[in-house]
């Protein structure tokens, strides 16, 4: 199994505080990883440096075998597409604009959109179920359309790598089971590779092909779902006694005692 | 830094104190008046020294608290680090009705200041809470309604100033805020108004403090926003207004005391509460020391309310990489989006042409209005027309810097006339006028080029040095401002002709505009535009935050650069002909946005032609409305846009 990332003795750190201490890890290529952790384990910061939205103070990351910081910024835009946990309020744009600036690192400031770019942009419309949307304005939408039409963005961006920061969040239940869904199938369906944060574990085991967990800025845990699902394990991860659940035709649940 | 927050505000009460002293050193040769203090037994110095000094230095201090705790107020209830008094037209508001009153009723002012300013202020702050009311006090709503309810009001008091002629200069002085006491009346009114004041915060320290959570959030712990707001604003309102009606516009303590006791230490808003009025004191009392023993008895009337911003501006310069600004949130309501852009264009490019034609055609002579005829068209022509394209380019070049500014920072504050720019062009040009002993316009013009490009570089300067962030841009440009501002109320408060010709170069007016001096601004025009063009997909993702735009690959520095740089080229140019005028770059692009162009190409095109529209009215306005004198470009332009845009925020919040 080839990696997409490579994290070598990765830091961060401000003033007063280490919120990432030397990690080393490999995320696997066209899988689903979840990245899980308590607050302020350093899980976001971990996917905004992956993003290269802010410098590492310390470590190299190698991004599909190149170092981070030789990527040129649009080329990068090509192959990684980043969704931040907070969505920025898309004033005015229809929804098909808005995915349509998915666009913008293949046909950068200047570049007529082509072809291409209007298929890819037709296809992720499809693929997020966004068709009927087309032409809705995305400040009236609904936050569980809202959040599949960024998805949408992402999904024309036509990246190989999607990291996704805490995409459910703000979602019900049904709407964090259909936006992960489509994560999910996104990622299988055309071997992207997807890092999503999340914070709910029995959600990560369920969806995730493979989990890291944080635990105060050091790796706590870095395996399958199957292999997360115990208590010895989600003690750990969790800070908290876990019992785990058996469930007849799927994962185990895992609830605090 | 605790042992900062000590050592600091200890050094500078001792610097203030020793300045105060410094300056009564001459009024006590005598040694300290015996208590009581009986007017008919005392010496003149001593008269001098308790009924003047004294109740200047306690005037200061209840003035500056006062202002302090209104701005902490204001800051707190609308979660926006910039707010302050002046910001939401309460200042404004109370001069507008001193200078109608003396202008047109002077026998109200027998009853004093107070009742005048206080139903200004009461007045401005009514209109802006109407608007607001509708949207539940929402932050940005209100501040946008107070920023133009102040350009309003103000235009409208510049107007009558200049209508009356030197005649008002004592109310240019009382704009400035002189602090100069004859008794202790002031003093005793501004400390009732304190007490009452303090009371009144502290009832409602405990709810404010929930609404630094988001509004819902404090919603949810069975908290009133609405009523809330009302109530702190109103309260904000009162004490600012007490001290418009005592000793004027004192700049800049309403912003800079809350940023102080921010930067001591002040987290939670009960702390802010408490500290913001001590820092405001402490700052006017130092402003107030400073001022008295530099001018030492010469300059009696010279205006401390002016000087504030010259310690101010600096002041927030220097605490802005120390401030953790809070971008104010993003407005709740979905603004309309036209179906049919292109004919919303294509009708204000009719409109525009229409506009042009006529009002080059239309004239005014002393029996009546007249259409140009064949004959007088070439007498005209060569003087009208340069004048009204020159003006509506102009207004172009302001609106597109608005609108470029506006996308840039995701901030509907943004505007070039709030980054300081034009303040900068307005203190080159005053640099010029008052050193060069008759000055050719030519260097009266490059004189204000360079001061709009020093400002753009100092602001570029504080900005670079950092991470670029938005909103530091705006609270740096705010700085900028307000630090021109001073200056030039330091430079109008002499008196002279000079400050006179200041005046009326500062509210604006195209008749210097030449043929070339036109087809410049043309030119800059198309090629800003040419710009704006090649870097239309930046400006679509840039409102999008600066996490997805990078997220998109794009060049985030050399974004900035661009924009940036483009827009205090427009903004200076325009300024250097039309005066710094008028609030066109922070109003057109409202206005277009607010008719529904939404798409960034119909919105930054929708901007320049509603910006030139705007001029080309002001223009025609200008020359027409007291003919054969010109009345001020700028304060057309706003008597214009202003109205038309309160209209669309009144009208959509129905």
């Amino acid at each position: 199994m080839s990696a997409v990332f490579t994290l070598d003795n990765l830091t961060f750190s401000v003033p007063e505080r280490v919120l990432l201490d030397g990690i080393n890890f490999d995320l696997p290529a066209g899988q689903v990883t979840g990245l899980v952790g308590h607050n302020g384990s350093g899980k976001s910061t971990l996917i905004k440096i992956l993003a290269r939205q802010i410098q590492p103070t310390g470590g190299t990351v190698t991004f599909e075998g190149r170092n981070l910081d030789h990527w040129q910024t649009r080329a990068f835009a090509r192959r990684l597409a980043y969704l931040p946990q907070h969505l920025p309020a898309a004033e005015g744009l229809l929804v098909e604009e808005l995915v349509a600036l998915g666009r913008y690192p293949w046909h950068g400031a200047l570049g007529r959109a082509g072809q291409a770019d209007r298929d890819a942009v037709a296809g992720a419309l499809t693929a997020c179920g966004l068709t009927d949307l087309r032409q809705r304005q995305v400040d009236t939408l609904s936050g569980g359309e809202a959040q599949r039409v960024w998805l949408g963005m992402m999904v024309a961006q036509d990246a190989a790598c999607l990291l996704l920061d805490e995409p459910i969040s703000a979602l019900d239940i049904a709407h964090q089971v259909e936006v992960l869904t489509l994560v999910r199938k996104l990622s299988h369906d055309s071997a992207r590779s997807v890092v999503v944060v999340l914070h709910d574990l029995n959600m990560a085991a369920r969806f995730c092909d493979h989990i890291v967990a944080l635990r105060r800025g050091q790796v706590a845990f870095s395996g399958t779902p199957g292999d997360m699902m115990t208590p010895e394990v989600l003690q750990c991860i969790t800070g908290t006694d876990m019992q785990v659940l058996e469930r007849t035709g799927g994962l185990p649940v895992a609830i605090p005692e | 830094m605790p042992g900062n927050a000590v050592f600091f505000p200890t050094f500078f009460a001792g610097v203030a104190l020793s300045l105060w002293l410094l300056s009564a050193a001459p009024y006590l040769a005598a040694g300290w008046p015996a208590y009581p203090f009986d007017p008919e037994q005392m010496s003149f110095d001593h008269l001098l020294l308790i009924f003047g000094l004294v109740p200047r230095g306690v005037v200061a201090l209840l003035a500056g608290a006062l202002l302090g705790l209104s701005g902490a107020l204001l800051q707190t209830v609308l979660r926006n680090p910039i707010a302050d008094p002046s910001s939401l037209g309460i200042s404004a508001g109370a001069q507008l009705a001193l200078v109608s009153a003396t202008v047109l009723a002077p026998g109200w002012l027998i009853w004093g200041t107070w009742p005048i300013a206080m139903a200004g202020a009461g007045g401005a702050t009514l209109l802006v809470m109407a608007i607001g009311a509708a949207r539940a006090f929402h932050p940005v709503t209100m501040v946008i309604a107070g920023m133009l309810v102040a350009l309003l009001a103000s235009s409208v008091a510049v107007a009558l100033t200049l209508s009356q002629g030197e005649y008002l200069f004592s109310l240019v002085i009382w704009n400035g805020g002189s602090l100069v006491q004859t008794g202790w009346g002031p003093a005793g009114s501004l400390a009732a108004v304190l007490l009452i004041g303090a009371l009144c915060a502290a009832l409602l320290a405990r709810p404010l403090g929930l609404m630094t959570l988001e509004a819902s959030g404090a919603q949810a712990l069975g908290l009133n926003v609405a009523v809330l707001r009302a109530m702190a604003v109103a309260l904000a309102a009162v004490l600012a207004a007490s001290v418009s009606a005592a000793v004027g516009l004192v700049a800049f303590i309403g912003v800079a005391a809350p940023a102080v006791a921010r930067a001591i230490g002040a987290r939670r808003s009960d702390q802010l509460l408490l500290y913001a009025p001590l820092a405001g004191a402490l700052i006017l009392f130092l402003c107030d020391g400073v001022v008295l023993t530099v001018t030492a008895g010469r300059l009696e009337m010279f205006p401390t309310g002016a000087a504030t911003g010259l310690i101010g501006g600096p002041l927030l310069l220097w605490l802005l990489p120390r401030l953790r600004a809070t971008v104010p949130p993003p407005a709740r309501d979905i603004l309309p989006r036209a179906s049919h852009p292109r004919r919303l264009l294509v009708t204000l490019c009719v409109t525009l042409s229409i506009g042009m034609i006529g009002f080059v055609l239309l004239g005014r002579t002393p029996e009546g209005w007249v259409l140009l005829d064949r004959a007088s068209a070439e007498m005209f022509l060569p003087q009208r027309l340069p004048r009204l394209a020159g003006a509506a380019a102009a207004g172009g070049l302001l609106a597109l810097a608005g609108a470029m500014l506006q996308r840039l920072t995701a901030n509907p504050l943004a505007a070039p006339e709030v980054l300081g720019v034009s303040g900068g062009a307005a203190i080159g040009y005053a640099a010029v006028l008052f050193t060069v002993a008759s000055p050719a316009p030519l260097v009266l013009t490059l004189g204000a080029a360079v001061g709009g490009a020093c400002a753009l570089l100092l602001l570029a300067g504080v900005v670079l040095r950092r991470e670029v962030r938005p909103e530091r841009v705006l609270l740096a440009g705010i700085a900028v401002s307000a630090l021109a501002a001073a200056i030039l109320s330091v430079l109008m408060a002499a008196g002279t002709a000079r400050s006179f010709a200041l005046l009326a170069w500062l509210s604006g007016s195209a008749t210097t505009l030449t043929t070339a001096s036109a087809a410049a601004l043309f030119t800059l025009l198309l090629g800003v535009l040419f710009v704006s063009w090649m870097i239309l997909r930046w400006l679509v993702i840039l409102p999008l935050r600066a996490d997805t735009a990078r997220g998109l690959g794009i060049p985030l520095p050399m974004a900035w650069g661009a924009i940036v740089v483009s827009a205090g080229l427009a903004t200076g140019a325009a300024t250097l002909f039309v005066g710094p005028v008028s609030f066109v770059g922070l109003m057109a692009p409202h206005l277009a946005r607010r008719l529904g162009l939404a798409r960034a190409q119909d919105h930054v095109a929708g901007s320049v032609l509603i910006g030139a529209l705007l001029m080309l009215a002001a223009d025609f306005g200008a020359r027409m409305a007291s003919f054969p004198y010109d009345l001020p470009l700028g304060l057309f332009a706003s008597l214009l846009g202003t109205p038309w845009l309160l209209w669309l925020m009144i009208r959509r919040s129905r």
